[in-house]
């Protein structure tokens, strides 16, 4: 048995090493790149680009439902984007209160027949309509479907060769389009790109703009903005440079719609539509090989409001969680698949062995080391120790984003929300860490049980200029 | 070493980088907000010396003086910001004055870096404040590696008339990225009197591959000189190259632009007919009238869009083909007349653009 042990202990300590190793990696990966991106980004002429004709045209994608409070606001909010030429579709997906009617009322709408083929097969659609004040506005009213379903009905719709997905709860900053097509104007084959997300709980907003970014007081949300912080800042500008995102936020993410067509749009079974989605698109295009970038780009930013209740958070994580699982089962095939290029080779095992199976290994960890201080056959000490480095490695990786954040754009300008920031990045791995990893675990047990369940995100809403 | 002290010793190593990375969060914080509060001054500064330079108030001098002070990419920055506010002649004289700068001349030379972003620093300077003796170094850029780069080095067209830079520019277009080839299409439009004759040239070659992009630039351009070998490609093979014909023709009111659209309005596409009866809206012409109203009757909603749209340039007599339309027999040309008759002059306004 004390054999057994220690083997386990050092399979276990082997997997943190090249897990660690590869964090360390992307970690420095990303030096480069927000360099690279943070002077593309301070030299490019706003003012020029939107008096040229050389935009590419846009459609965005408004998936809405049961959003009936907020859906004139942020439609408007979406409508006011400064972009040259774009339109927008705006999907009802059969929602029970009057979502439809804030909309025709709002917009003045008027009924048009369809004259576009269903490329995608969705739900039916009810009607299909366009605003007598708005003309970049469409509106399409279709039975519920859920939000693939709905962004498939979008794609269906819109006239632009290339779309965006954004969340009728997320607000977009005014020049974030502008800055997403900057790869495009860079003459770049782009398959897709997302841009960041951040969180918006405590920022003060007005007529759906964050006007002061602030990090929130709340335990729960702050540490998420550290969160997503690692996440963008470092982890996605790290893979720029590894071949590709595996992920594209669904809540801002601009595709080119030829290849969602070919793909055969969202997928709306998957409970992770946007990682599903991205994955498939590497592989149809890798496939083919097509070339093409999927990159993301840090300066265009959306903000999104987070859960702050252990109970919506758990639903969230374990949806995610449940997505990955999904998708890495379904697309085994790309697993170390050298067809697939860097894709196959590092980003389909990372996200397997790194990401998919970390809670696993890690509440195993945590067992077998129980076991092997029962049997003595771990030293405390040693186990203490590991622990520490444990953790500290995660706190190093979260206090290097927050760096990078610094070094580049410094949303967060009061001394204040530095420090709480840096607090939170800090304190994550207390408590939080392993939240999540009961939450990722609770995944493993619904997708055993074929369980799928999306949950309901209980909204606060954006507070108004306070402070 | 046992397993121990290597634990130990990377936590040792964890530790000391925590702090280092602490200590650097808080350094460049500090550091920013200094050099912020330094630099901020000098920037107040430039702006002032500008509107007093804009006015007439001071001297040029003084504003070169009030540059200098500022940090090179500061210096740049202000330059960028200011040009779009500086009348053209003013703003000339601000760049031959600049050509003796120590720090201008110093971006310059840097257009032969090996850094990409000394040499898009240098694109960018060049396209607010090039003379006609940074010719090469912009030719240099045009043709420079990385695409931030030459795409701010084509924005030099926008100040400096050149037929050597639009020449190198237009060799470029139709090899470009679609949305690069219109950023530059958008920049060259400026150079009209060069571009028009290369043009010229370029649209006889009916064989080349690089028509669509180049009819798309000439129909953007609208110069009366390209009407005629705009409407010789009306028939023309390629489904991107009648698109942008039939748009381009709009412009040109002319008996004969009437006469290829009315053949164009027949095309087996519809991207070409809608294209088609836009532009016979534009022109107005009574002759076209009877076309248009047929084409409510379209198969294609996106035609029969832009045929309502365009009888309502006609004044009263295509409020009465729509009122008709309105009451007839064809449920297609029915329900467009409807939809179109029921918008607003704001969503018209819209439309139009």
């Amino acid at each position: 048995v004390s054999e057994l042990i220690r083997g386990t202990d050092l399979g276990i300590l082997f997997y943190f090493l090249v897990l660690n190793t590869f964090y360390a990696l992307l970690l420095v990966l990303s030096i480069p790149e927000i360099w690279e991106q943070t002077r593309l980004a301070d030299d490019e002429d706003f003012q020029r680009l939107m008096q040229s004709d050389a935009l590419p045209p846009i459609t965005i994608l408004v998936p809405a439902h049961n959003e009936q409070r907020t859906i004139e606001a942020s439609v408007t909010a979406i409508l006011t984007l400064h972009y040259r030429n774009y339109e927008v579709v705006v999907v009802n997906d059969g929602s029970k209160d009057e979502t439809l009617e804030a909309l025709r009322h709002a917009f003045d709408l008027y009924e048009i027949p369809r004259t576009y083929p269903e490329t995608i097969p969705t739900k039916p659609l009810r009607a299909l309509y366009r605003s007598r004040t708005r003309t970049k506005l469409i509106v399409i009213d279709k039975e519920n479907g859920g939000k693939a379903d709905s962004l498939n009905a979008a794609i269906n719709a819109s006239r632009f060769p290339l779309v965006i997905a954004v969340d009728a709860d997320t607000l977009i900053e005014a020049d974030a389009l502008l800055r997403l097509t900057r790869p495009f104007l860079l003459g770049r084959q782009i398959a897709a790109v997302g841009g960041t997300v951040r969180v918006a709980n405590g920022c003060a907003v007005r007529d759906g703009i964050v006007t002061e970014a602030r990090v929130p007081r709340g335990f729960l949300a702050g540490v998420q903005v550290a969160e997503y912080l690692r996440a963008f800042m470092f982890g996605r500008l790290g893979w720029n440079r590894l071949g590709g995102n595996l992920i594209i936020s669904g809540a801002f993410g601009l595709f080119r719609k030829d290849h969602l067509l070919a793909v055969g749009g969202y997928d709306a079974t998957s409970s992770v539509e946007d990682l599903d989605l991205v994955v498939r698109l590497h592989r149809y295009l890798r496939r083919r090989k097509i070339p093409y970038e999927i990159p993301f780009i840090p300066d265009p930013v959306a903000w999104t409001e987070v859960p702050e209740s252990l109970r919506v958070l758990g639903r969230q994580r374990e949806r995610w969680q449940r997505g990955l699982v999904a998708a890495m089962w379904q697309y085994r095939g790309m697993l170390f698949n050298p067809r697939y290029g860097r894709v196959g080779l590092i980003a389909v095992p990372f996200y397997t062995f790194g990401e998919m199976l970390a809670p696993l290994v890690e509440v195993f960890g945590y067992a077998i080391t129980i076991v092997g201080l029962f049997f003595g056959v771990v030293n405390v000490s040693f186990a203490l120790l590991f622990v520490l480095v444990a953790w500290g490695y995660a706190m190093l990786l979260s206090l290097w984003a927050v760096v990078l954040e610094e070094v580049s754009f410094r949303r967060y300008g009061r001394f204040g929300d530095l420090a709480r920031l840096v607090l939170f990045a800090t304190l994550e791995n207390f408590g939080y860490r392993q939240c999540a990893v009961w939450w990722r675990l609770r995944a493993f047990l619904s997708v055993w049980r074929r369980k799928h369940v999306w949950g309901v995100m209980t909204r606060k809403g954006f507070d108004p200029v306070t402070k | 070493v046992t397993g121990r002290h290597f634990l130990a010793i990377v936590a040792v190593v964890q530790g000391v980088l925590l702090g280092a990375l602490l200590i650097l969060i808080v350094l460049n914080r500090w550091f920013r907000l200094r050099r912020s509060a330094r630099l901020r001054p000098r920037r107040l500064a430039v702006e002032g010396v500008m509107q007093r330079w804009v006015m007439g108030q001071t001297a040029l001098g003084v504003v070169l003086v009030q540059l200098a002070r500022l940090p090179i990419p500061l210096a740049v920055d202000a330059l960028v910001t200011w040009s779009a506010r500086v009348p053209g002649e003013r703003w000339r004289q601000l760049a031959v004055a600049l050509e003796r700068e120590w720090w201008a001349r110093i971006v310059r030379s840097n257009c032969r870096s090996g850094r990409w972003w000394k040499r898009l620093e240098c694109a960018r300077f060049l396209s607010i404040a090039a003379t006609p003796g940074d010719t090469a170094r912009i030719l240099r850029l045009l043709h420079d590696p990385h695409p931030a780069v030459h795409i701010a080095a084509v924005a030099t067209l926008e100040r400096l008339e050149s037929p050597p830079l639009a020449t190198a520019a237009l060799e470029r277009l139709p090899s470009l990225a679609p949305t690069v080839s219109a950023y530059y299409a958008s920049m060259l439009r400026r150079s009209r009197a060069v571009v028009v004759q290369l043009l010229l040239a370029k649209l006889r070659r009916t064989g080349d591959p690089a028509l669509p992009r180049l009819a798309e630039f000439a129909a953007r351009l609208q110069e009366p000189l390209l009407r005629e070998p705009l409407t010789a490609l009306a028939e023309h093979g390629d489904a991107e190259v009648r698109v942008q014909v039939a748009r381009a023709l709009g412009s040109f009111p002319h008996a004969a632009s009437l006469a290829a659209l009315t053949r164009l309005v027949a095309d087996a596409l519809w991207p070409v007919r809608a294209q088609a009866a836009r532009s016979l809206g534009m022109l107005a012409d009574p002759a076209s009238l009877r076309g248009l109203r047929a084409m409510l009757r379209d198969p294609d909603w996106w035609v029969r869009l832009r045929a309502g749209l365009a009888l309502t340039r006609f004044g009263a007599a295509g409020r009465n083909a729509l009122l008709e339309a309105d009451v007839g027999t064809d449920a297609n040309a029915r329900n467009m007349a409807h939809l179109v008759l029921g918008l607003s002059p704001q969503a018209l306004a819209e439309f139009a653009t």
